[in-house]
C-alpha cells in the first residue's frame, strides 16, 4: 500500500511540474497539426514536441552536428575562462518537417509505449529540484543596468561561428536552466565588456534597449541595433541561497579546452599556429600531376597543402624531388616508392607517398616522433579517414566547404604527432612547441586499424547484442495499431558500443567498423570519452564507409547516402551507420539528424547503461592490476623455501597478486570501487532520461528529474542509486505478446544478475607454469579490425614503461617482418617467379627476442629481469597476430596462448 | 634480384663509375641523372635524401666527405644493410687512391682510371647483399665482419706466420685460406674489420695465381698515406699476406714466405676442409659463430646433412642464416649502443626451417634447425654448440 500512495503522489506531483513547465510557455512549440490528436491523450505531449537540446547546432548547410553537453561534475582541464556551446542559438519552431509528419506521430507513439514496457520510469523527484524551480520562478536579483559599446569592427564583420551577441556584445551567452532565458555566460577575448564591471557571469540578460529578450529573439534584437554604437543592457543578478545548494549556474555549461576546440576550431588561432609548424618537418602535399609544367611558379599543380601557404611549407617546395622519386623508381623497379628518409635542416624525416591515379598524396612527419613504419600506418589511417568523411582525397581536398574541417584535421594531427600523441589544445601546443624535441614513445597497437576490444561475459555480450539488434531491426509494428504506410527514413547499415574507447560489440562490417572506429579516434571522441566523460554528445554526418565505396561492378551498391550517428553519454559511445536511400525514402540533399533516431540511439544507449552494462565494463577496465597481466619485479635468487614468502620481499602490488587467491582479490577491488562510482551511473541515468524525453530545458540542470508517461496505468518510483533495485517485476505484461525479449525481463533483475555474474568471470591465465609469468600482450587481427588487450595499467612502474615500450618497438618490427609472409601468401602464383622478394623471408610466422634490462624501480635496484618479446603470425583462417611479453623462465607456446585469448572473444 | 651502385661526383654530377648485380639491363643514362639528380635538388632547400623504399627495393643515396655520392638500389635486402656497403664502397675507394686523390679530384678522367683498381672488390662487396638468391656464390659474405676459417690446425698455422713475421720485418701478417682468414698476427687483428675484409677482398680478386705488391691506404688507420700490400700465392687458394713499407722486396718476401711455409703447405691445403669434430646435433644445418668485438666469424658450410644435398641449397641455407643474422641479429644481439636493454637470444620459425642465435659475452652462435625441431628445445642445443665451439683451444678462436 504504502508503494501505491508513494506512485499516486508522485505522479500528482508530476502533473503538477508539466503544469509549471507548460504555463511558463517556454519551449511549447507544437505547429504540426498532426501532433495535436495526439497530444490531448498524452500529458507529456509537451516535453515530446519540444525542441531537441541539439537542433540549434545542426549546420543548415550540410546537415552535419556536433553538439556536446559537458556534465558540470565531471570536468578535466577545468579553465577559468568559460565558454558557451551555444554558436547560434536560433529557434527553429519548425523543426520536424512536415513531410515526416506520419512517420513522426507513429515513432511518438512509440516512443511512449516503450517507456512504459521497458519500465523505465525513473521519476525522481527530489526536494531540490522543485524548490529549483521555485526559485527560478520567483527569486529575483538586483538588477543592473548597463550602457555597452557595439563593438565596430566586428559589426560588419560577422562570422559564421561566432553568434551575434558574441560578435557585437563580446558576451557569450547561454540559456538560464529554463532553456528561454538568456544567461551570461563569459566574454569575448578582449571585449569592453570584459571590463565592464556590472555585467557578471551568470547574470540574467533582461532587455536590450527595454526590449526584453529571450532565447528566440536574441539575435533578432541585435540585428536592429546592429548600426548603433551603443546599447543598453538590463541585467539581472541570479543570485540566491538556492544556488549553493546546486553548482553554481555560471559553471553548469563549463567545458574543458578540450571540447571547446572540438566544437569550434578558431580558424584565427589556427593560422598562426600553422606558422609554427611551417618551422617543423611535418606537413601535407596533395599533387595533381596532370597540371605539372615545366615552369610551375605558382603552385598550380598543389591542390591541397598543409601548414599554408605553400611557399612555406617545406614539402610544397620540395615536392619536385618527390614527385621524380615517384615515376623514376616506378621505372626503374616497377613498384611504387613507400616512404622516403631525409634530413631536413639536421633534422631526420620521413615522406611517405600514397598514388592516386595522376594524384600523389604526400605526408612527413619528423622521424623522432614517427618511424618509417609508423608514418606507413598513420598515413593508411589518414586516408582512411578522409575517406570516409569526404568520400575520396579529390572531394576533400577540392570542395571549398571541407577544407576549413580538413585544415583543422591536419593541424590537429600535426599538433598531436608533435606532441608525443597528446590532444593537445592549441595553447598546451604553443607551449609544447618551445620544449625540446625528443624521441617519442613507440606506437604499435595504438597505430593499428584495429578497436581494442573487451571482452565480456556472455550474458552481458547478449544483451548488448539484443540491444544494437532492436535498433537496428526498427521494427516498429509493435508501436503502432494502424500498419505503416509510409517507409522509414533510414536503414541501420550496423552499429557498435564502445566504452571509454574500447568496443564491446559490433554489427559493423570489418570495414566499416575500422572505418568509424579510426573517424571517432581522429574526431578524439574517444579522448573525450577516456578523459571526460560527457553528459551528452551527438554527431551527425554523412559518411562514405569502406563497405559502400567497393569498385567491384559484381557488388550493386543501392545509390543513396550514409550518414554516421554517434551518440555518447559518460563514457559510452553508440555508433550508428544509416543509409537513406535503397529500400528507405529517397535520400535528401544534406539530410540532418532526424530526432526520432537520434532518441532510439539514446535510448539503447541508455538501455545500455541501465542494465548495468557500461558499469560492467568500467570495473572490468579498471581491474587492478588486471588478472591476466603482472607487473614486472625483482626476481631474487628463489630456492624452493624462498618461493612461497618471496612476494614479501618485492612491492606491495606484487603482494596481493601472486600471494592472494585470485577470487578474493577481485572481489575486494570491486567492493572498494563500488563507492567512488556512484558519480557515474548517476550521469548516465540523467542523460538516458533526457534522451528519452528530449526536454532540452532539463538538461541543463542537475540531480534528478521527472517525467510522465501516456501509460498511466503503472507509475513505479525508482531510486536512482544504482545499489538499489525495483522489487516490482512486470508479470503481467506478458500477457500482452511483446516482441520484444528485454522489455519482458526486469531491467534491475538483469542488470543485478549481470552486474554479479563478474565475480565468475575469471578471464584465463594465459601462461604455463606455477606463476603468471605475462607482462603484456596484443592480438591484432586486421581484417576484423579488432584489437584484444590487457586495458593500459593506470600505475604503470618505470621497469614496466620501459618494458612496455621495448615490446612495441620490437612488435612493430616483427609486425614488419610478418607481412613478408602474408604478402607472398596473396601473391598470384604467376608472380612468384619474377618477384624479387628475399625468399628467406616469406614463410615466417614467429620470431621472438629475449633481453635483459636492469630493474628502474626504487626497491630492487641493481637486480635484472630477463623478458621474452615474441610475435606469432596465424594464416588460417584469416590472418591474424598475436604478440607476448613476458618473463624468461618457462617456455611458452604461442599458440596455446592464443587459444586462451580467443576463448572469450565471441567474434 | 637486382643491384645496382652508382658513383658521382657530388660537385658536378659527374658520373664516376657504375655496377651492377643480377640479371638486370643496364641503367639507361636518363635514370642515372635523375637519381643524381634527386639528391643535388634538395641540397639548396635544405634537405637531404637519404633513402626511399618500396615494397622489395631500397634506394640509398650518400655523400662522402662532400666530393663523392654513391647511390645504391637493391632488392630482397634490408635499407640498413645497403647503407652499410655503400659506406663499405665508399672504403674501398679510399682504399685504393686515398682520401686526397678523392677530395681533390684534380682530373676526373684519372680518377677514373685509378678507380677501375677498385671496381673488382666492389663487385665483390655486392655479394654480401642477402637477397634470397641461391645461386649466390659467396653467400657466407657479411657486411662489417671479416670472415674466417675454423679448424683444428689453427694454432700449428699461427706458429708459423709468427716466425714469417720476424723474417720480413712486419708485424701486419696473415694467412688466407679461401680468401678467408686462418691466421693472423695481432697487429693484422688490431686492423678495423673493415679493412680487414678489403684486403682480404683485394688479395682474392683478379688474378690469384700471382704474387701481387701495390700501395693501400688504410681508410681508418692512414687513409693519407699508403702502404705496401704484398700477397704471396703458396699452394692454390692459400695466401700469405703482409702489409709493409719500401723495404723488403717482393723477391724477398717471396723467399721468407717459401722458407717459414715450406713445412706445412700439406698442413695449410687440408685446414681448408672444414671439419669440427664436436658433437653437432644432427637437426643443424648450418650455423654462424659470430666474435662481436674482432668482429670476425665463421660460417659453416659442410655438416652431415649437407652432403648429401646439392650445393645450391648448399649455399642457399647459407643465405637464410645470414638474412637471419641480418634481420634479427645484428639489431638486437650484436649492437651494443642501448646497454640498458641487452638482447640475449632470438629466434623465428618460418615453415621450412628454424633460426636461433644466443649470445654469452662476446660470442654469438646463429643455428639454422629443420622444422621439426620443437622450438623450446632450440636454446639447449645451440647454446650447447656454443660451448663445443669456443672452449676448444686449439682452434684458436
Amino acid at each position: 500500500m504504502n508503494k501505491l500512495e508513494e506512485r499516486m503522489e508522485t505522479q500528482k506531483l508530476l502533473e503538477g511540474h508539466n503544469a509549471a513547465l507548460n504555463s511558463s510557455g517556454s519551449t511549447t512549440t507544437v505547429t504540426d497539426e498532426e501532433w495535436t490528436d495526439d497530444s490531448s491523450s498524452s500529458s507529456c505531449s509537451g516535453s515530446d514536441s519540444t525542441i531537441p537540446e541539439w537542433e540549434p547546432y545542426v549546420d543548415d548547410f550540410t546537415g552535419e552536428l556536433l553538439y556536446i553537453e559537458c556534465h558540470p561534475f565531471v570536468v578535466q582541464n577545468k579553465d577559468t575562462k568559460m565558454k558557451n556551446t551555444v554558436s547560434e542559438p536560433l529557434a527553429r519552431t519548425n523543426l520536424r518537417r512536415s513531410t515526416r509528419g506520419k512517420f513522426l506521430k507513429l515513432l511518438r507513439r512509440r516512443d511512449s509505449r516503450r517507456k512504459s514496457k521497458k519500465n523505465q520510469k525513473s521519476i525522481d523527484l527530489s526536494d531540490t529540484n522543485t524548490s529549483k524551480v521555485k526559485f527560478q520562478e520567483l527569486q529575483e536579483g538586483e538588477e543592473k543596468e548597463v550602457m555597452l559599446e557595439i563593438d565596430a569592427e566586428n559589426r560588419h564583420n560577422l562570422s559564421s561561428d561566432k553568434s551575434l551577441a558574441e560578435s557585437l556584445l563580446g558576451l557569450i551567452v547561454s540559456t538560464l536552466s529554463d532553456g528561454n532565458r538568456v544567461m551570461i555566460a563569459g566574454f569575448c577575448y578582449d571585449s569592453k565588456a570584459r571590463q565592464e564591471r556590472n555585467i557578471k557571469i551568470g547574470d540574467w540578460l533582461k532587455s536590450i534597449n527595454n526590449i526584453e529578450v529571450n532565447v528566440q529573439n536574441l539575435d533578432d534584437i541585435l540585428q536592429k541595433f546592429i548600426n548603433r554604437d551603443d546599447v543598453l543592457l538590463k541585467l539581472q543578478r541570479v543570485a540566491g541561497v538556492e544556488v549553493t545548494k546546486d553548482p553554481p549556474i555560471n559553471e553548469l555549461n563549463i567545458e574543458s579546452d578540450f571540447v571547446r576546440e572540438l566544437l569550434n576550431s578558431r580558424s584565427e588561432e589556427e593560422h598562426n599556429l600553422s606558422q609554427l609548424l611551417c618551422g617543423q618537418p611535418v606537413g601535407v602535399v596533395y599533387i595533381n600531376m596532370d597540371n605539372l609544367k615545366e615552369s610551375n611558379q605558382n603552385y598550380e599543380d598543389v591542390v591541397y597543402c598543409f601548414p599554408k601557404p605553400a611557399q612555406k611549407n617545406l614539402l610544397a617546395t620540395s615536392r619536385g624531388m618527390f614527385i621524380t622519386i615517384n615515376h623514376l623508381l616506378f621505372d626503374l623497379t616497377k613498384s611504387r616508392p613507400k616512404v622516403s628518409s631525409l634530413k631536413c635542416h639536421g633534422q631526420l624525416a620521413n615522406v611517405v607517398f600514397t598514388n592516386f591515379n595522376k594524384k600523389i598524396l604526400l605526408l612527413m612527419l619528423p622521424d623522432n616522433k614517427a618511424s618509417k613504419e609508423e608514418i606507413l600506418l598513420i598515413n593508411n589511417e589518414i586516408i582512411r579517414f578522409l575517406q570516409f568523411s569526404y568520400e575520396n582525397l579529390d572531394n576533400c581536398f577540392t570542395s571549398e566547404k571541407y577544407l576549413p574541417q580538413v585544415s583543422h584535421f591536419f593541424f590537429k594531427l600535426f599538433a598531436r604527432s608533435l606532441s608525443d600523441g597528446q590532444w593537445s589544445t592549441a595553447e598546451q601546443f604553443q607551449a609544447l612547441e618551445n620544449a625540446e624535441l625528443k624521441k617519442c614513445h613507440p606506437q604499435f597497437e595504438d597505430a593499428m586499424p584495429v578497436a581494442p576490444s573487451l571482452c565480456l561475459p556472455y550474458e552481458a555480450q547478449i544483451q548488448i547484442d539484443d540491444a544494437l539488434s532492436e535498433l537496428e531491426a526498427s521494427d516498429y509494428r509493435d508501436w503502432n495499431e494502424e500498419p505503416l504506410d509510409c517507409q522509414r527514413l533510414f536503414t541501420i547499415l550496423g552499429s557498435a558500443i564502445f566504452h571509454a574507447g574500447y568496443l564491446l560489440a559490433t554489427h559493423f562490417m570489418h570495414e566499416d567498423l575500422i572505418d568509424v572506429f579510426c573517424f571517432c579516434k581522429h574526431q578524439g571522441l574517444f579522448h573525450l570519452s577516456k578523459t571526460e566523460p560527457v553528459k551528452s554528445l551527438v554527431l551527425w554526418k554523412e559518411v562514405f564507409p569502406s563497405s559502400c565505396r567497393i569498385q567491384n561492378s559484381s557488388i550493386k551498391i543501392p545509390s543513396g547516402k550514409r550518414y554516421l550517428l554517434v551518440v555518447e553519454s559518460g563514457k559510452d559511445i553508440l555508433a550508428v551507420i544509416m543509409e537513406a536511400g535503397g529500400c528507405t525514402e529517397p535520400a535528401e540533399g544534406n539530410m540532418g539528424p532526424d530526432a526520432f533516431y537520434v532518441e532510439e540511439a539514446q535510448a539503447t544507449l541508455a538501455h545500455f547503461q541501465e542494465l548495468g552494462l557500461s558499469e560492467l565494463a568500467e570495473r572490468l577496465l579498471t581491474l587492478e592490476p588486471h588478472p591476466q597481466i603482472i607487473k614486472p619485479f625483482p626476481q631474487y635468487n628463489k630456492r624452493r623455501s624462498d618461493l612461497l614468502n618471496f612476494s614479501r620481499t618485492g612491492s606491495s602490488s606484487i603482494k596481493d597478486l601472486t600471494n592472494l587467491p585470485k577470487k578474493s582479490e577481485v572481489t575486494s577491488i570491486l567492493k572498494k570501487r563500488s563507492v567512488d562510482m556512484n558519480v557515474i551511473p548517476q550521469l548516465s541515468l540523467n542523460s538516458q532520461e533526457d534522451s528519452l524525453d528530449g526536454q532540452s530545458e532539463e538538461s541543463g540542470s542537475q540531480g534528478g528529474y521527472s517525467e510522465i508517461s501516456d501509460d498511466s496505468r503503472r507509475n513505479f518510483k525508482k531510486d536512482l542509486k544504482y545499489d538499489s533495485f525495483d522489487e516490482e517485476s512486470d508479470t503481467d505484461e506478458y500477457g500482452e505478446g511483446s516482441h520484444i525479449s528485454v522489455a519482458s525481463f526486469d531491467v534491475s533483475e538483469m542488470r543485478q544478475y549481470i552486474l554479479s555474474e563478474i565475480d565468475d568471470f575469471q578471464p584465463p591465465r594465459l601462461t604455463t607454469g606455477p606463476e603468471n609469468i605475462l607482462y603484456h600482450y596484443v592480438q591484432l587481427d586486421l581484417s576484423q579490425g579488432i584489437l584484444l588487450c590487457p586495458p593500459e595499467s593506470k600505475y604503470p612502474t618505470p621497469t614496466y614503461n620501459f618494458i612496455i615500450n621495448c615490446f612495441r618497438r620490437i612488435s612493430l618490427k616483427i609486425h614488419s617482418l610478418f607481412q613478408n609472409t602474408v604478402r607472398f601468401k596473396n601473391m598470384p602464383p604467376q608472380d612468384i617467379a619474377t618477384s624479387v622478394m628475399n625468399k628467406s623471408l616469406v614463410a615466417i610466422k614467429e620470431h621472438g627476442i629475449l633481453f635483459e634490462c636492469p630493474f628502474l624501480d626504487e626497491d630492487g635496484k641493481k637486480s635484472k629481469i630477463k623478458y621474452w618479446v615474441l610475435g606469432r603470425l596465424f594464416y588460417m583462417p584469416h590472418p591474424k597476430e598475436l604478440y607476448v611479453c613476458y618473463r624468461d623462465g618457462i617456455p611458452q607456446n604461442l599458440i596455446e596462448m592464443a587459444f586462451k585469448i580467443n576463448m572469450r572473444a565471441v567474434y | 634480384m637486382c643491384t645496382y651502385i652508382i658513383c658521382g661526383t657530388s660537385g658536378g654530377g659527374l658520373p664516376l663509375f657504375s655496377r651492377k648485380k643480377g640479371n638486370s639491363e643496364t641503367l639507361p643514362f636518363s635514370i642515372v641523372g635523375s637519381l643524381n639528380g634527386i639528391h643535388m635538388f634538395g641540397k639548396p632547400l635544405g634537405i637531404e635524401i637519404l633513402e626511399t623504399l618500396t615494397d622489395d627495393y631500397a634506394v640509398c643515396w650518400r655523400e662522402f666527405e662532400d666530393s663523392i655520392i654513391l647511390i645504391g638500389v637493391a632488392s630482397g635486402c634490408s635499407v640498413e644493410v645497403l647503407n652499410q656497403l655503400l659506406e663499405e664502397i665508399f672504403n674501398t675507394i679510399v682504399l685504393v687512391v686515398g682520401i686526397k686523390e678523392l677530395k681533390t679530384q684534380r682530373n676526373i678522367e684519372r680518377l677514373k682510371r685509378e678507380l677501375r683498381l677498385c671496381l673488382p672488390v666492389i663487385d665483390r662487396l655486392l655479394d654480401s647483399l642477402d637477397s634470397g638468391d641461391a645461386n649466390n656464390q659467396h653467400a657466407s659474405d657479411i657486411v662489417g665482419f671479416v670472415e674466417t676459417t675454423m679448424c683444428q690446425e689453427n694454432h700449428l698455422i699461427q706458429t708459423v706466420l709468427d716466425s714469417f713475421s720476424e723474417s720480413v720485418d712486419s708485424s701486419f701478417c696473415c694467412v688466407l685460406i679461401d680468401g678467408k682468414i686462418s691466421a693472423a698476427t695481432e697487429s693484422w687483428w688490431s686492423l678495423h674489420p673493415v679493412e680487414l675484409r678489403l684486403l682480404s677482398f683485394l688479395a682474392v680478386s683478379e688474378n690469384t695465381t700471382d704474387s701481387k705488391d701495390f700501395p693501400v691506404f688504410l681508410p681508418y688507420k692512414s687513409p693519407t698515406v699508403a702502404f705496401r700490400f704484398v700477397v704471396c700465392l703458396l699452394v692454390p687458394n692459400v695466401q700469405i699476406c703482409c702489409l709493409c713499407g719500401l723495404t723488403p722486396t717482393l723477391q724477398e718476401i717471396e723467399h721468407s714466405v717459401k722458407q717459414c711455409f715450406k713445412n706445412s703447405t700439406d698442413l695449410l691445403t687440408a685446414a681448408k676442409n672444414y671439419s669440427p669434430n664436436f658433437n653437432v646435433d644432427t637437426n643443424i644445418l648450418g650455423h654462424l659463430l659470430i666474435n662481436i668485438t674482432a668482429k670476425k666469424y665463421v660460417m659453416s658450410k659442410s655438416l652431415q646433412q649437407s652432403a648429401k644435398k646439392s650445393n645450391a641449397g648448399n649455399s642457399h641455407r647459407i643465405d637464410i642464416l645470414r638474412t637471419f643474422f641480418y634481420r634479427a641479429v645484428v639489431a638486437h644481439l650484436v649492437d651494443d649502443s642501448d646497454d640498458e636493454n641487452v638482447g640475449l637470444e632470438t629466434y623465428w620459425c618460418s615453415e621450412y626451417h628454424k633460426c636461433h642465435a644466443v649470445r654469452t659475452n662476446d660470442n654469438v652462435l646463429c643455428v639454422l634447425y629443420n622444422s621439426t625441431v620443437p622450438t623450446h628445445a632450440l636454446n639447449g642445443i645451440t647454446e650447447k654448440t656454443l660451448r663445443a665451439l669456443v672452449s676448444d683451444k686449439q682452434v684458436c678462436w
